[in-house]
């Protein structure tokens, strides 16, 4: 799929793993998707709202998610995501993989000799 | 049945508007954004401006969105539309084997219809459709014939064409050294292969200077008589073979598939003529003309300038004057169309025959599937009812009629192949072309085509009305008494429509068949009984003397006539209805008489021995031609009866004298013989007349037809004339021979074949009617027995039941029989042609032919009437 990997201030693929996180909590649209990682990072991660579309649609074509029209808070018609099985497998193994590289990364810069 | 679930689903997902779907889950994140931006106190426009700027490039990601969705529910809709269709192939495979009669009548009656169509489709294809194997075939034009005088005089004046070439076909004995062969075979002008774009495949082909009188020695060999004769070696370039008894050297040998003008040829020798011979290059007729049209010019320019040119040429006949109608009427054609002639019209007969077959066989399998589709009414409704679509359902039984309409092409294709083997075999001679029909990927492709065709023609009507529920019948369990009357309709309306295509083809065989017998009883004139014939080609170089042509033909004749059993023998240059035999110009004393006039045309000229008349029982008036008729005595002519009448209608021709039309001495008519039947029993032209062998002109090859009439059985003469001929000149070559009875019977073997096709086509279309009604009636009767029931309990006479059921038969018929009968009248004029001695619009033909189809309907309709009688009323009330 050709959709055009826009990450922002983010590094490839870590949009991704957000979104697959936030889902976690339940069903989701689009707009709580964006304000709970908004939130969550205390606006440190920013990200520009309109790449979160096209990410969920390659984690649907991937299997990750599902999607399903429904009601949202306020009674509008709104598009529902949903972490699926192989999403949560997914999710496990990346979060793996990014805690062990951070952690690396994190010694390195905390060794001898200090930065500043 | 497990595949529930899956028609629910249809319901559910009326194909999603994606666009509209990107855009509202858009709009629903930046209106929620400004939403809460407005809560947390911006003021509007700047919450708008805000939510704008956290989206970023909106019309990017939704035309990115948009773009994907699209891609995806389009392959979705394929995965969808394939799954369905494999599963609507798995359930019609099921019920088809749950209706096991069912299914084999409608693939047998498909199968007939569709092989039927694909055999008669390869004839088509092989000689009307495809190209000629030749360079570029649209571009060559049949220019007409004429003599070779006009051949030269043409090819200086026509600018249409970039090439004209001549051609005329000849039977000559080839001599290998071992054996003299007659060999079908053609005199071509040498720029012939090229105007026609082939060239040998051994050896060369002919030089311009090979048409030239004296250089013209050599030879070009068919594939055929290459392997057959001499066993497919390449040494065969630079030998010496005799044709008509003079050596020619063979310099190339043609392709298998070059087969022209006829696929009999199997010769080329270079066209030469003489200028100085006046007479051979201006009298002789029949060579044909062929052109290559010039780049840029269609056929039109091209007929319109022979229609111009060719006139013109009148003046240019040294001999005669030809008359102010002097080719007037030349057609100028297609080179396809001029060698297909009127073999083109006839297959388009048979094809539209044999599709009127496919479609009456349409219109039954489309009456079993409406029975049918009555029959599996609450499988249908309980479908619906659980969320099957009324699209959805007729798709599924369209699919199920696709796979009939398959699995009968399948055995049609079968059929095919046998069939056309055997119509090759039984195709009469001189049919153009018939050594290409095969079933080949047109064809096949074609049967694909007529298989689709015919299954959608099928199957839609009835599933449309197999899906048409009325409210109640969806959970109407219980069953109607009269069953839906709109059904009955349509079923009608399909037989009766059957009946219409089922007469117009009856009636067309009817008309064939009686013009068939009608030309079987045509008296020939002579008689055939116990007359044999034998055609002799001594090889013409040897002799070129007629005084050895006559002294051969003398031999054979003393001998044969020496025979135990031979009562009469005679020769003569052209046999009746076995070849044309051309007629010629004459004079006339006392009427016509200048031959730079318009002179009057005798239709056929033959040179006889004496003893023709008495052998083919033709009687004379005056005297018949004596062996003292020799060349240095008076010149003798003995005329037909027409002739007699035409130009001596009061007193008697004999003794007055007609003349070539050239200066020549007058022939005294001595006799005169009533008017036979020359070119074929069809002939309608009159005027003959015979010279005496010994008195023939110069231009009489040596070639003649020996005749012998035995007191028994002639068959047995055959070995006896081949072995005379052989000892009187081995290098003579025998052929064609018949007896005269078996030269009739084949002369008609065109129309015997066609009549046999038409006539097998139409049986098919009576039988599949009969069945139509008896089917139709069958299951009206079956629908109704409740109906019956209570009439038959509430006193109606059984009588009246039967009335009620044959009468509905033959209102079908009757209704069918009148559309037919209109149909008839206008399409049995294209048959026009082919027809002999009755009138397209024969009045008893199209009055007996719908009165049998009435008493078919009435019989056929006659057993469901005679069971509709017996229905027990108790019983039928009963019943469920």
């Amino acid at each position: 799929m050709p959709l055009r990997q826009d990450p922002g201030d983010l590094l490839q693929g870590t949009l991704g793993i957000l979104i697959l996180k936030s889902l976690l909590l339940g069903a989701a649209h689009g707009f709580a998707i964006a304000r709970w990682i908004e939130e969550t990072t205390a606006d440190v991660l920013t990200i520009e709202e309109g790449s979160l579309y096209p990410a969920l649609r390659r984690l649907e074509d991937r299997g990750w998610v599902t999607s399903e029209w429904g009601l949202s808070e306020n009674n509008r018609r709104a598009r529902f995501y949903t972490i699926t099985a192989a999403g949560r497998r997914h999710l496990r193994n990346e979060a793996t993989v990014w805690l062990r590289y951070s952690q690396a990364v994190t010694r390195v810069l905390r060794a001898a000799p200090a930065i500043a | 049945m497990t595949e529930l679930p899956r028609w629910r689903r249809y319901l559910r997902f009326a194909r999603p508007n994606v666009t509209a779907d990107v855009d509202d889950e858009l709009a629903f994140h930046i209106e929620m954004r400004i939403q809460r931006n407005i809560e947390l106190g911006m003021p509007e426009d700047e919450a708008r401006r805000d939510a704008a700027k956290r989206f970023g490039d909106v019309s990017l990601v939704r035309d990115a969105l948009v773009d994907h969705d699209k891609r995806k529910q389009s392959a979705a809709g394929r995965r969808e539309f394939m799954a369905d269709f494999i599963q609507d192939l798995r359930f019609g495979l099921r019920s088809l084997r749950r209706a096991p009669g069912f299914a084999l009548a409608a693939i047998l009656t498909l199968a007939l219809g569709i092989g039927a169509n694909a055999a008669i489709f390869s004839v088509v294809d092989a000689i009307l459709l495809r190209p000629l194997p030749f360079e570029r075939p649209s571009d060559l034009v049949s220019i007409g014939s004429g003599s070779g005088g006009e051949f030269v005089a043409l090819r200086e004046r026509l600018r249409s064409f970039s090439q004209i070439a001549a051609y005329v076909g000849q039977t000559h004995p080839i001599d290998d050294g071992q054996e003299a062969l007659r060999v079908e075979g053609a005199a071509i002008t040498t720029n012939l292969l090229r105007t026609l774009g082939v060239s040998p495949m051994l050896g060369r082909d002919f030089t311009e200077e090979e048409g030239r009188l004296g250089d013209n020695g050599v030879l070009l060999l068919g594939y055929g008589l290459w392997q057959r004769q001499f066993g497919s070696s390449p040494d065969v370039i630079g030998k010496r073979v005799l044709v008509e008894g003079l050596p020619h050297t063979v310099v190339g040998v043609m392709p298998a598939d070059f087969h022209f003008p006829n696929k009999d040829a199997q010769y080329w020798q270079p066209y030469t003529f003489n200028p100085a011979n006046v007479g051979l290059t201006w009298a002789v007729g029949g060579k044909r003309f062929i052109g290559r049209l010039a780049p840029g010019v269609v056929l039109s320019q091209a007929q319109r300038e022979v229609r111009d040119v060719w006139p013109t040429l009148r003046r240019l006949n040294p001999l005669w004057d030809p008359g102010p109608e002097y080719r007037r009427e030349v057609r100028t054609t297609r080179l396809q169309d001029d060698l297909v002639g009127t073999t083109g019209r006839l297959l388009w007969i048979l094809f539209g025959c044999v599709l009127l077959v496919l479609l009456i066989g349409c219109v039954n399998v489309a009456n079993l599937l409406l029975a049918r589709a009555t029959a599996r009414e609450r499988e249908l409704s309980v479908r619906a009812a659980l969320g099957g679509g009324r699209g959805r359902l007729i798709r599924q039984l369209v699919t199920e009629s696709l796979l009939l309409s398959t699995l009968g092409s399948l055995l049609g294709i079968v059929l095919a192949y046998v069939s056309v083997k055997w119509l090759v075999a039984v195709m009469p001679a001189g049919v153009p072309r018939a050594h290409e029909i095969v079933v080949n990927g047109t064809v096949l492709g074609f049967t694909a085509l007529v298989a689709v065709a015919t299954g959608i023609l099928f199957g839609t009507i009835p599933a449309v009305r197999a899906t048409n529920f009325g409210t109640t019948s969806v959970v109407g369990f219980g069953r109607r008494i009269t069953a839906g009357l709109s059904h009955h309709r349509v079923s009608g309306f399909l037989v009766a429509g059957e009946m219409a295509l089922a007469v117009l083809l009856v009636i067309g065989a009817t008309l064939l068949v009686r013009s068939f017998s009608a030309l079987r009883q045509v008296e020939p004139g002579f008689q055939t009984t116990h007359v044999i014939a034998a055609r002799v080609s001594p090889p013409g170089g040897s002799y070129e003397d007629r005084a050895r042509v006559h002294s051969l033909y003398t031999a054979i004749l003393d001998r044969l006539s020496a025979t135990p059993g031979v009562r009469s023998v005679a020769a003569v240059d052209k046999l009746p209805i076995a070849q044309t035999i051309w007629g010629i110009a004459a004079r006339v004393e006392g009427q016509f008489e200048d031959a730079k006039r318009p002179l009057p045309e005798i239709n056929h000229w033959q040179m006889v021995t004496p003893r023709y008349f008495e052998t083919m029982g033709i009687p004379v008036r005056g005297r018949p031609f004596a062996e003292s008729d020799r060349a240095d005595q008076l010149p003798v002519t003995i005329v037909s009866e027409g002739v007699a009448r035409k130009f001596w209608p009061r007193g008697d021709a004999v003794g007055k004298r007609i003349g070539y039309p050239y200066d020549s001495p007058w022939l005294t008519i001595v006799g005169v013989v009533p008017d036979t039947k020359q070119d074929s029993l069809r002939d309608t032209t009159s005027l003959s007349m015979y010279v005496p062998w010994q008195q023939g002109t110069r231009m009489s090859g040596s070639e003649m037809w020996v005749l012998a009439r035995s007191s028994s059985e002639p068959g047995a003469l055959a070995t006896t004339m081949r072995r005379i001929v052989r000892e009187v000149d081995r290098s003579a070559a025998v052929s064609d021979v018949r007896t005269m009875d078996a030269v009739l019977s084949s002369s008609v073997q065109k129309a015997r074949f066609t009549m046999l096709l038409v006539a097998a086509f139409a049986l098919a279309a009576l039988l599949l009617g009969a069945v139509g009604i008896y089917g139709v009636m069958s299951y009206l009767v079956g629908q109704r027995m409740q109906e019956m029931g209570i009439r038959i309990a509430l006193g109606a006479p059984r009588a009246g039941v039967v009335r009620l059921v044959v009468g509905r038969a033959a209102m079908l018929a009757a209704a069918g029989a009148a559309v037919g009968l209109l149909a008839a009248f206008f399409a049995t004029r294209s048959l026009a042609s082919l027809l002999y001695g009755v009138s397209a619009t024969d009045p008893l033909t199209f009055f007996l032919v719908p009165v049998v189809f009435l008493i078919v309907a009435v019989l056929a309709s006659a057993a469901p009437a005679l069971r509709a009688t017996r229905v027990d009323p108790v019983r039928a009330l009963r019943a469920d």
